[in-house]
């Protein structure tokens, strides 16, 4: 019982500890921390680049409400998603992604405690 | 796939603790990535919407307020700016790309438990196998780690050892692998387009200013240093020149100065356009293998009982006949207590002694009280050496009161550091000869002119070099870094009796450096309990160059003589590290009273206890990545102590501020200097710093920020028990500790320590006026994995 079992990962190979690994986990810390730092140091103006969320999007798709974008799962094994969008950009035109979030994912259920959150007003 | 050397990886863990294709980033310091085209993106370069930055260590996403949509932004600024809240997005919900150490599993998916399973299974010694091939060859493949010679490693290092050629045939390559590693740290920290600002110094020599770009994290930048500095632009013909460190970035500056070894032909009218070069330094590593050498070959570089006794052989104990002091303190020094006397009696009798000084001990004074009876026994001079030049100056300042005649022996590209014991140094020492005066006026010639003729400076080397021979054999007390021992103006000079502080932070050659001079004697005095060297190359470190030789002769038998009455830490202060780390034989020389700090008004949740653990729950450890080693709650509570700190009259010297990620330093030092209430300047006097840093050092108060542990394992900082000791005993009149509890607590040695503050009563939450015991629930602790 002192050991945290994931019950996701249990059938996945398990890690191993080792020495190399460990090098690892802190060089990904460093990784990490300096290259924060580094952008924090840099004090680079954010460009003037349009980012406001589309209309188009507004009124579409997106303006579904939580249980809408719920999608049935393909196979029985698969777990539940939603369907988000992820803007991205080509050059200078927009793209838009469909993207398939896992429902117990933070993104996901953010949506969901926000309606919520409306409905109880 | 990785964007620079064009390899796909997967996103899955296998046996390790991050996706393959992380591991990958991470080993090989590559940043950007594309995703593959039958992804459910297709194929999509990963970058920031706004600024277009693709490195995937700093992107993260945010989603839309009302809509389902997201956005991938950077961190730093894009995610930041302030317009972000009118165009609809939710900017607090910025989530990092890269959650523990795998890509979101909906961004890049993750192979199925199926795929996975079958898969060949790659260890992590494997991926870092590879890693290291690539960096030669960037075609090998996993076939190739199955060839010979790819995987040697070193020798580990015994307890014993046969023979000194035993010991040379282990610890050179060890060595060697330290100085392969640190030969191509240096080379590879190349850094062009820097601008420079020239000035002149007091002693009018050229210096040049210069700021770096973050340099790779493993790389410190230390006074004395060598730096070339190459002009590469059209205004003036192309130049180069070499100089030492004389500034690193500190508090007040992220500038590195360097003081030019010669000015002639600088391009000082230039700013831009400059290229600097890391210089890299065989000298310590040469005089490492040359002592390694000496102790195998030449009969006369120690006492035969001392060469045994290091190898770890039987040796009957044998007992110098002397005649002991009647009076065990030393003048000018304070009187010594049982402990010490004890230690200093045992010491003065024994060919090979150990000193245990936990903190506050008075390990300097102790230490300085043998030499006075050493030489005033002997009569012949002492060398005294430690790993860290601060040490030595520490100790040479003590040993200098005792009324002995003292050299410092500086290294050459040190000599402009100043340093309270300057005037002790040699080449200062030589200034103020009067006796010499043909070499005090060439001296001066040298000063005005920069420059002597051939003849004259042939002339004066050699007056110098006589001079410099005539104070080092007048001196009762040699003193230099263990490094510094290996200098050439002490070949011809033997040392019988030999001192070595803070022992345990040198690595075992290193050791060997003042060792092989001769000793007949020798006393290491330091602490396993407290910090071991710093080992940069993991191979190395991992074959037991990381240990030092006072912790061998530990394992081996030799019981050290503890130094037992602390004066440092409010009795109630040293009570855990006492219990936990030395079996609670330390005693306080130090009463509540002396350690109260009087007219400092602060609301302690126990007045008659300076300590208590605030508990801190930060939003990045909800979170869940990476992002956690910079811990903004943490950094709010830590700034608010300190400012309660200085209002009720502390001044910024008395405090030190301990974390253990560089990210989390310089973000407090920001954070406390912009959002700070008070000026400035107050915050930047303020030391923040690693416990590394911190170690032989006290402050009056410590305040600590955690960060937060890993939730897989136990790495680095919360995990040795050493450094733990070492943050824990800094302090004299008040210790706090800020960080959570649910997470600290799953590790064995801190589960211990929050149980002691919440017995205490001290484990609290809530504002600083109004502290309350916290009812926080702790994790069962977890087996310790190393
Ligand atoms: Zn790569
Ligand atoms: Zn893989
Ligand atoms: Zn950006």
């Amino acid at each position: 019982p002192d050991i945290v079992s994931d019950p996701l990962v249990d059938n996945y190979p398990q890690r191993i500890e080792c020495p190399e690994d460990n090098d690892f986990m802190a060089a990904f810390d460093k990784m990490i921390s300096e290259n924060i730092q580094e952008r924090m140091k840099e004090t680079v103006k954010p460009p003037r680049v349009d980012i406001s969320v589309p209309m188009n999007l507004k009124s579409s798709s997106s303006k579904k409400g939580y249980d809408q974008l719920l999608m049935e799962p393909k196979e029985s094994t698969e777990e539940k998603t939603m369907n988000f969008v992820l803007m991205v950009r080509k050059g200078n035109k927009q793209q838009f992604k469909n993207l398939e979030v896992p429902i117990d994912s933070e993104l996901a259920l953010n949506l969901k405690n926000r309606e919520e959150a409306e409905r109880a007003e | 796939m990785c964007n620079i050397c064009k390899k796909w990886f997967c996103n899955g863990r296998g046996n390790t603790s991050g996706s393959h294709i992380v591991n990958h980033l991470v080993r090989a310091k590559h940043k950007e990535v594309t995703l593959h085209k039958d992804g459910s993106l297709g194929e999509t370069v990963l970058e920031c919407y706004s600024c277009g930055v693709r490195n995937v260590f700093v992107l993260g996403f945010i989603p839309a307020k009302a809509d389902s949509v997201v956005v991938l932004l950077c961190r730093q600024p894009c995610a930041a700016q302030n317009s972000l809240k009118d165009m609809n997005w939710d900017q607090e919900q910025w989530k990092p790309l890269i959650a523990d150490r795998c890509f979101l599993s909906w961004l890049v998916k993750n192979p199925s438990e199926r795929d996975q399973t079958r898969a060949r299974q790659i260890t992590a010694q494997q991926i870092n196998k590879l890693e290291e091939l690539w960096k030669e060859n960037t075609e090998a493949t996993y076939q190739d780690l199955e060839k010979p010679g790819v995987d040697e490693d070193p020798q580990q290092v015994l307890l014993r050892y046969e023979d000194g050629y035993q010991y040379q045939n282990i610890f050179g390559p060890l060595v060697k692998l330290e100085a392969d590693y640190d030969k191509r740290l240096k080379e590879s920290q190349t850094q062009d387009n820097i601008e420079v600002r020239w000035d002149v110094g007091l002693n009018k020599k050229t210096i040049a200013y210069f700021t770096l770009a973050k340099t790779d994290g493993d790389m410190k930048l230390m006074h004395g240093d060598e730096l070339r500095l190459r002009y590469l632009g059209e205004l003036h013909k192309p130049w180069s020149g070499v100089g030492h460190v004389i500034k690193i970035p500190d508090n007040f500056g992220e500038e590195v100065g360097i003081e030019l070894k010669s000015s002639s032909g600088a391009p000082t009218d230039c700013v831009s356009n400059f290229v600097v070069d890391f210089i890299w330094k065989s000298t310590s590593f040469d005089r490492m293998q040359q002592a390694l050498r000496k102790f195998a070959v030449d009969e006369h570089s120690v006492s035969s009982y001392i060469y045994r006794r290091l190898l770890g052989h039987e040796v009957e104990e044998i007992l110098f006949r002397c005649n002991l002091p009647k009076h065990f303190s030393a003048p000018k020094l304070p009187d010594l207590n049982r402990s010490q006397v004890y230690a200093v009696k045992q010491a003065l009798q024994r060919p090979l002694s150990l000193i245990q000084g936990p903190p506050g001990t008075g390990k300097t004074v102790t230490s300085a009280s043998i030499v006075y009876h050493l030489v005033k026994q002997s009569g012949g001079s002492v060398l005294v050496c430690a790993p860290s030049n601060t040490a030595v100056d520490q100790l040479t300042e003590k040993i200098h009161l005792t009324g002995l005649k003292v050299v410092r022996l500086c290294a050459k590209s040190r000599e402009a550091i100043d340093s309270p014991v300057s005037f002790l140094a040699l080449h200062n020492q030589i200034r103020n000869m009067d006796s010499n005066t043909e070499l005090q006026k060439l001296q001066q010639l040298k000063d005005e002119t920069g420059e002597l003729s051939s003849v004259d400076e042939k002339r004066y080397r050699m007056l110098k070099k006589s001079a410099e021979r005539e104070l080092l054999e007048a001196a009762d007390v040699i003193c230099c870094t263990c490094v510094g021992a290996g200098d050439p103006r002490l070949l011809r000079q033997k040392f019988q009796s030999i001192l070595i502080d803070e022992s345990m932070q040198a690595t075992e050659p290193e050791c060997m450096v003042p060792v092989v001079l001769g000793a007949k004697q020798l006393i290491l005095v330091g602490d396993h309990c407290q910090l071991g060297p710093v080992v940069m190359c993991k191979k190395a470190a991992r074959a037991g160059l990381s240990q030092s030789l006072f912790e061998r002769l530990v394992v081996l038998g030799i019981k050290p003589f503890r130094l037992e009455v602390q004066y440092r830490m409010h009795p109630e202060l040293s009570k855990f590290p006492s219990n936990f780390f030395y079996e609670g034989s330390l005693q306080n020389g130090v009463s509540d009273d002396d350690r109260r700090l009087k007219g400092i008004d602060f609301p302690w949740p126990q007045p008659d206890k300076p300590m208590f653990f605030y508990v801190t729950q930060g939003q990045e450890e909800i979170a869940g990545s990476g992002t956690s080693y910079l811990n903004r709650t943490e950094a709010s509570n830590v700034e608010k102590i300190t400012t309660r700190f200085l209002k009720a009259g502390m001044k910024p010297e008395q405090i030190g501020i301990i974390t253990p990620y560089e990210g989390q330093r310089a973000y407090l030092v920001q954070y406390m200097q912009y959002q700070g209430s008070l000026h400035a300047k107050l915050y930047q006097e303020i030391e923040v710093a690693s416990v590394d840093a911190f170690q032989g050092r006290e402050k009056d108060l410590i305040i600590m920020s955690c960060v937060r542990s890993n939730e897989h394992q136990g790495i680095g900082f919360l995990n040795d028990p050493r450094r733990l000791n070492v943050a824990l005993t800094r302090s004299k009149y008040g210790n706090i500790i800020v960080g959570n509890p649910k997470i600290l607590s799953k590790q064995p040695l801190w589960n211990n320590l929050l149980n002691f503050y919440k017995e205490n009563k001290v484990l609290v939450e809530g504002p600083l006026n109004n502290l309350k015991e916290s009812l926080i629930q702790f994790a069962k602790p977890k087996k310790l994995v190393n």
